[in-house]
């Protein structure tokens, strides 16, 4: 039985839902469909189950390896894999393929010795197609960052899906809803589990497919329709620097396998000697895909509109999960940004443009909903500030920085999850009205709305022992590690780290306005929400403890005791640093902005002090940041009509050019048959005319040809 | 000799349909026009399970273009060699992995396009339908033909039936486009006849042994071994892409087919992007890159690669400015095979791999769009995106396939579209000749995957979500419903191919690979015997 898990447990993770899926598009839709929710928790538990499995009882056997001999033997045993690493062999990467496909645990006799040797867990699902140079397994592999990742997916969807069954009860597309959130969550983890660049480009489009369907979700509003596809094509812009990148890759190193890639040092060394420059492309490239998926400036403008999907699809896939993938990738490919310090550098410049703009943009906003999106664009922002870190000193910082910013992703999809469901509550009681303008003070009609909002703003707001504090904290420490260092850069992340103070001071002003303004001052409450709003009912107040409980608990936990790091540290490629000594100066500053910021939110919005009417005129600085520093109206007039004026030219050149060109050159031979048509009259004595004539001239020139 | 049976038997039935009475019913004539595509996809099927286990059994000997299950029948003798041996003119068919790919898809989409004109067709149906059968047996002639002459009389011929399926049963230009249709392609495959016709010439001038000097292997053997002059290839391939460069069609010989579409009936429609289109960069495949692979190289991978880029690019601008969905579609193909083109020309395995899966993907899920946008032309009697608004809701089963055939075609993983483009690209951006920096022209065309996902998902925005917006129609009492058994049936077939490609490409790779690799050895044979020649000089 152990054994068998040992080998399948990891596929079972994403095939639960999928099946689950498949299951609602082909049975439930039609048989009670308002038991739609059942077989898509019931699966997401088997994932949740499977993932703890794989996190406590599978991953681990592959660590030992990572010191001592065992790793000497795995260099013995496979010579084809250093061979084809060696500079001059690095173009017949199909050898190492095959050296490696025999290491896969698909056969069972060898299961002991294959997870001696491997430093990930592998399942060859099959193999999706193989052209020249590019072979493409569906390969899962899962090692300690992966594992990390899908339990944070699996149970921060479990108890979404849990939410979602008692928030979109009654809702006409019950089925539809439960059937794309199982296929995202099945996307999801196979994006974590990918094996090989491309595998996780197509999983980075999938769980984009299901980002589109779900903030379409409600198709029949324009502005849920319009978000759409906005997501969609926005995402698209990013993948299409990712493609680039997984080519650029592909042409570089010969392979797209992550094994071969991050779990054998030489084949990157190799051409970091022979060519160091392409690790910037590369790295740029794929962090374009990053950029799209993960909100970060200039293509963060998707993320505040696909609010018009239902509230867990929010709190699941546009703060929780999706939005980390590009997080992800980046941290996945930390040994190719370690060649690549300039990438690094621009990552963190752009997390830190990406933070303060999304935080400006929180300051003003009315939405809670809102509010709670440009949060998450911030906070990504944070994560990826963290990444670039590791520019100052790539040896040394790489570790930490990837650390932090993982860390931070885990803690942020607990504390934000709780604070996007609690607004769903909010907007569940209030009769789907989420404006700020429209109610306040419900504190009391909302007890437990209340209290979880509170929790997850707490941590949010990086209140000290809360998980917020540990993972931002380590981030503020290593960005001003950075600073310190003798690198050219360290000037650029004084800057970048005095940036994250002050987002920081800020992130905890925007959640405490949000926080007064919505459970404090006079109770008040929407037409559409009647007399008597309800809170929660059980199904969404149970996953609102939970996970409230995880907002409160996960960072003191997994932080101060380095259960996460300690963990994460065994992910193969990723370099290994001194460990890094708690700053207790820098926990005491983030301690004294948090409090200041909650303390300005109090001091402006805590004392009785309730929003302006919806139609109160807004002072030019606040409409600035209300608006989004009007980037969506400079990408349309410099983007969208742009480009819309040009198909239209284009358009226009086909018609009255090109076609033009075309019926001008078919119209020659008509002409020509015009001026010589009247010669073919049929009247014989215009014949004999030019035959005259014809003669003559033959005459003319033999008699010249003769007298000359 | 399923060959034949599956070019006679819709010949059959067509003449079948015109002797029956011309006031029969059209439904009897729909009907046996389902049988007969029926039965010809049925027969393509044996054909293509005969030819694999033939693939399997047969020891791989592999020539640069090897049909299998061939049918030789020497049609006249034109001269002689001098050693005194009869040059023969020949009726050769045979099939290969790629054409037995394209035939499969013919005679899918048949059936479909028979299943769309149910009810759209009412006048004079038996000789519609008739003329729907003689071009799918044209155009699996084309596909069989592995004679120069024969390929090209199959090629030409196919512009009859579909000149006539516009010209009649079109919209209100139809005569006007019917025209420009056939003239315009016309004019470009003289041109490729006369370049055909130079290169036979040449060979035989270069290998007098040479007997059947237009049989596509032959020739192609003949040429590994004795290759034309480069400069000679280059005007040679010139020449003979005129013809396929306006069937692709690439920018700038395009406009025919934008307006072609609008006018064609759906079934019309179907057939021209699925498959008829297809007949260029087949042509290409198999006339050009075995043959002349040093013109490839130096003439048609740059003309070809900035001609699909702007295509890609120009192609979907054109499509963003659409208001009518139709030419919408027809400009996305454009866009579509410029990739296909571009793949095409990398000239590399998985440039060309590309480029053929982007072959059959597009005549699958372009076919099924088409399809699409006939039945709720049927339903409205608009196409215009600015009539139409939130049809998901009143017509559910129309708005599931559209946003499923639509990602389709945007090049979503795990549908047919992706494999095809990620491979086409990543051929184009492996290349590294003289001639051109692939890396940029593939960064070029990846942005055609961006305006594909905007103006396809525009589609979808405005005519099937948000509020329901419906045209006035009250000459028509009757109520609109969504999507019956018959036209379900017209469109999952294909709905389940791309998702069937999408998941397990390799199946189709396998069967085309090998043909692609003989492709591919004739640029390395036509090297080494060129580089034999100038050792031997120098000796």
């Amino acid at each position: 039985m152990f054994d068998w898990l040992q080998q399948n447990v990891i596929w079972m993770i994403p095939a639960a839902p999928l099946l689950a899926c498949l299951w609602i598009v082909f049975v439930g839709q039609f048989a009670r469909r308002e038991l739609a929710h059942r077989p898509v928790v019931l699966a997401l538990s088997v994932s949740v189950l499977s993932a703890l499995y794989l996190m406590f009882a599978v991953v681990p056997k592959t660590f030992v390896e990572h010191h001592g001999e065992a790793h000497a033997a795995h260099a013995e045993e496979h010579p084809a894999e250093h061979a084809a690493a060696e500079p001059e062999e690095a173009e017949h990467p199909s050898e190492a393929v095959s050296a490696l496909a025999a290491v896969e645990p698909s056969e069972e006799g060898h299961a002991e010795e294959t997870h001696a040797a491997a430093k990930s867990v592998t399942f060859l699902v099959y193999n999706w197609f193989d052209v020249g140079d590019m072979h493409i397994p569906v390969l899962l592999r899962a090692d300690a960052m992966s594992s990390l990742m899908l339990l944070m997916v699996t149970s921060v969807s479990l108890l979404v899906a849990i939410f979602a069954s008692g928030y979109m009860h009654g809702d006409p597309g019950y089925p539809r809803f439960f059937a794309a959130m199982a296929l995202f969550v099945f996307s999801m983890c196979m994006l974590v589990l990918a094996g090989n660049f491309l595998l996780m480009f197509v999983f980075w489009e999938a769980v984009g497919l299901c980002s589109y369907l779900l903030i379409g979700f409600w198709f029949h509003k324009p502005s849920a329709a319009a978000a759409a596809k906005k997501a969609f094509v926005v995402n698209r812009i990013g993948d299409f620097g990712f493609i680039l990148g997984v080519f650029l890759t592909w042409t570089t190193f010969g392979t797209l396998d992550f094994q071969q890639l991050f779990e054998d040092p030489t084949l990157i060394t190799g051409v970091a000697h022979s060519n160091p420059a392409i690790f910037t492309t590369i790295c740029l490239l794929l962090f374009v895909g990053a950029v799209g998926k993960s909100a970060q400036f200039p293509l963060h403008v998707w993320l505040p509109d696909a609010m018009e999907g239902p509230t867990p699809v929010s709190a699941l896939i546009h703060a929780a999960t999706m939005v980390t993938a590009g997080v992800y990738l980046v941290a996945r490919c930390a040994p190719l940004f370690m060649h690549a310090p300039l990438a690094l550098l621009v990552v963190s410049i752009i997390g830190a443009i990406t933070a303060l703009v999304a935080a400006i943009t929180a300051l003003t906003q009315y939405d809670l909903k809102r509010v709670l999106a440009y949060s998450t664009v911030s906070q990504l922002g944070y994560m990826f500030m963290s990444l670039g870190a590791a520019a100052a000193n790539p040896e040394h910082l790489m570790q930490h920085a990837v650390t932090f910013a993982m860390f931070h992703m885990f803690t942020h999809a607990y504390f934000k999850a709780v604070l996007f469901l609690a607004a769903g509550s909010v907007m569940h009681a209030m009769g789907d009205i989420i404006d700020m303008r429209y109610f306040s003070g419900l504190k009391k009609a909302l007890p437990i709305t209340h209290r979880t909002f509170l929790c997850g703003a707490l941590a949010l707001a990086g209140f000290p022992l809360l998980s917020g504090f540990w993972s931002k904290d380590e981030i503020l420490s290593v960005l001003f590690a950075a600073s310190r260092t003798s690198s050219p850069y360290a000037l650029a992340f004084s800057i970048i780290w005095a940036v994250s103070l002050l987002v920081s001071l800020m992130t905890a002003f925007y959640t405490f306005r949000a926080y007064f303004l919505t459970f404090h001052g006079p109770e008040r409450f929407p037409e559409a929400a009647g007399h008597h709003p309800h809170d929660a009912p059980p199904a969404m107040a149970g996953p609102l403890y939970l996970l409230a409980f995880g907002a409160i608990f996960v960072g003191l936990i997994a932080g101060p005791t380095h259960l996460y790091a300690h963990y994460l540290h065994q992910t193969p490629g990723l370099p290994t640093a001194d460990p890094h000594p708690m700053n207790l100066v820098m926990m005491g500053l983030s301690t004294v902005i948090a409090l200041a910021g909650i303390g300005m939110a109090y001091a402006l919005y805590g004392r009785g002090a309730t929003a302006p009417a919806p139609d109160a005129p807004l002072s030019p600085a606040a409409a600035f940041s209300y608006n989004g520093l009007y980037l969506d109206q400079l990408y349309l007039a410099l983007v969208v009509r742009p480009l819309r004026g040009l198909a239209k030219l284009s358009e226009t050149f086909d018609k009255q050019v090109i076609d033009r060109l075309v019926d001008t050159t078919a119209a020659i031979p008509a002409l020509v048959g015009a001026v010589i048509r009247p010669f073919q009259n049929g009247m014989v004595q215009n014949y004999a005319f030019i035959m005259l004539l014809g003669l003559a001239a033959c005459l003319m020139w033999v008699i010249q040809a003769v007298a000359g | 000799m399923a060959i034949v049976i599956t070019i006679l038997l819709p010949l059959a039935a067509a003449a079948f349909l015109l002797l029956m009475d011309s006031r029969a019913p059209a439904s009897r004539a729909r009907w046996w026009a389902l049988v007969a595509t029926m039965l010809t996809c049925a027969v393509s099927l044996g054909l293509a399970s005969q030819f694999v286990s033939t693939v399997n059994s047969v020891l791989p000997k592999r020539g640069i273009i090897e049909p299998r299950l061939e049918v030789h029948h020497t049609w006249m003798t034109v001269g002689e060699t001098p050693a005194g041996e009869p040059i023969h003119l020949e009726i050769y068919l045979g099939v290969d992995g790629i054409s037995t790919a394209m035939i499969l898809l013919t005679t899918l989409l048949c059936i479909s396009a028979v299943l769309v004109s149910w009810t759209a067709v009412q006048e004079r149906a038996a000789e519609f339908y008739a003329a729907l059968l003689v071009l799918e047996a044209g155009l699996i002639g084309v596909f069989c033909a592995f004679d120069i002459l024969l390929f090209y009389v199959f090629f030409e011929f196919t512009l009859i039936p579909l000149f006539f399926l516009v010209g009649i049963w079109g919209g209100p230009l139809r005569r006007y486009a019917a025209g420009k249709f056939f003239i315009y392609t016309l004019a470009g495959s003289l041109i490729t006849l006369l370049g055909l016709i130079s290169m036979v010439g040449m060979t035989m001038q270069a290998v007098p042994t040479l007997t059947t000097p237009f049989s596509m292997p032959a020739l192609a053997d003949a040429l590994a071994t004795h290759p034309l002059p480069a400069e000679v290839q280059g005007s040679l391939f010139l020449a003979i892409a005129a013809g396929f460069l306006v069937k692709v069609p690439l920018f700038p010989f395009h406009t025919w087919l934008p307006l072609a579409h609008v006018e064609a009936p759906t079934a019309g429609s179907v057939l021209l992007a699925g498959v008829l289109l297809k007949l260029g960069s087949y042509g290409f495949l198999r006339l050009c890159l075995p043959m002349l692979p040093a013109g490839c190289a130096a003439v048609g991978m740059p003309l070809i690669a900035v001609l699909s880029v702007i295509g890609i690019i120009y192609g979907s601008l054109c499509a963003l400015a659409q208001n009518d969905i139709k030419k919408l579609v027809a400009y996305s193909s454009v866009a579509h095979l410029g990739f296909c083109m571009l793949g095409m020309f990398a000239l590399n395995i998985e440039g060309i791999t590309g480029g053929v899966l982007q072959m059959i993907n597009h005549g699958l899920s372009t076919g099924a769009l088409f399809c699409l946008v006939g039945m709720f032309y049927e339903r409205y009697h608009t196409r215009m995106l600015s009539d139409l608004g939130g049809l998901a809701t009143k017509l559910p089963r129309l708005g599931v396939m559209m946003v499923f055939i639509a990602f389709a075609s945007i090049g979503l993983p795990g549908l047919n579209g992706f494999v095809g483009e990620v491979l086409a690209l990543a051929g184009m951006f492996k290349v590294q000749s003289p001639y051109l920096n692939g890396m940029t022209y593939a960064a070029l065309g990846a942005m055609g995957v961006v305006l594909g996902a905007w103006y396809l998902l525009g589609v979808l925005q405005k005519a099937f979500f948000g509020p329901l917006q419906e045209p006035v129609h009250d000459d028509h009492a009757e109520p609109i419903l969504d999507l019956n058994a018959r036209e379900m049936l017209a469109i999952t077939p294909l709905a389940l191919m791309c998702l069937y490609l999408g998941l397990f490409p390799q199946t189709l790779i396998d069967l085309i690979q090998p043909d692609i690799n003989g492709v591919l050895q004739a640029s390395a044979a036509q090297a080494q015997a060129v580089a034999e020649q100038v050792a031997a000089l120098s000796r």
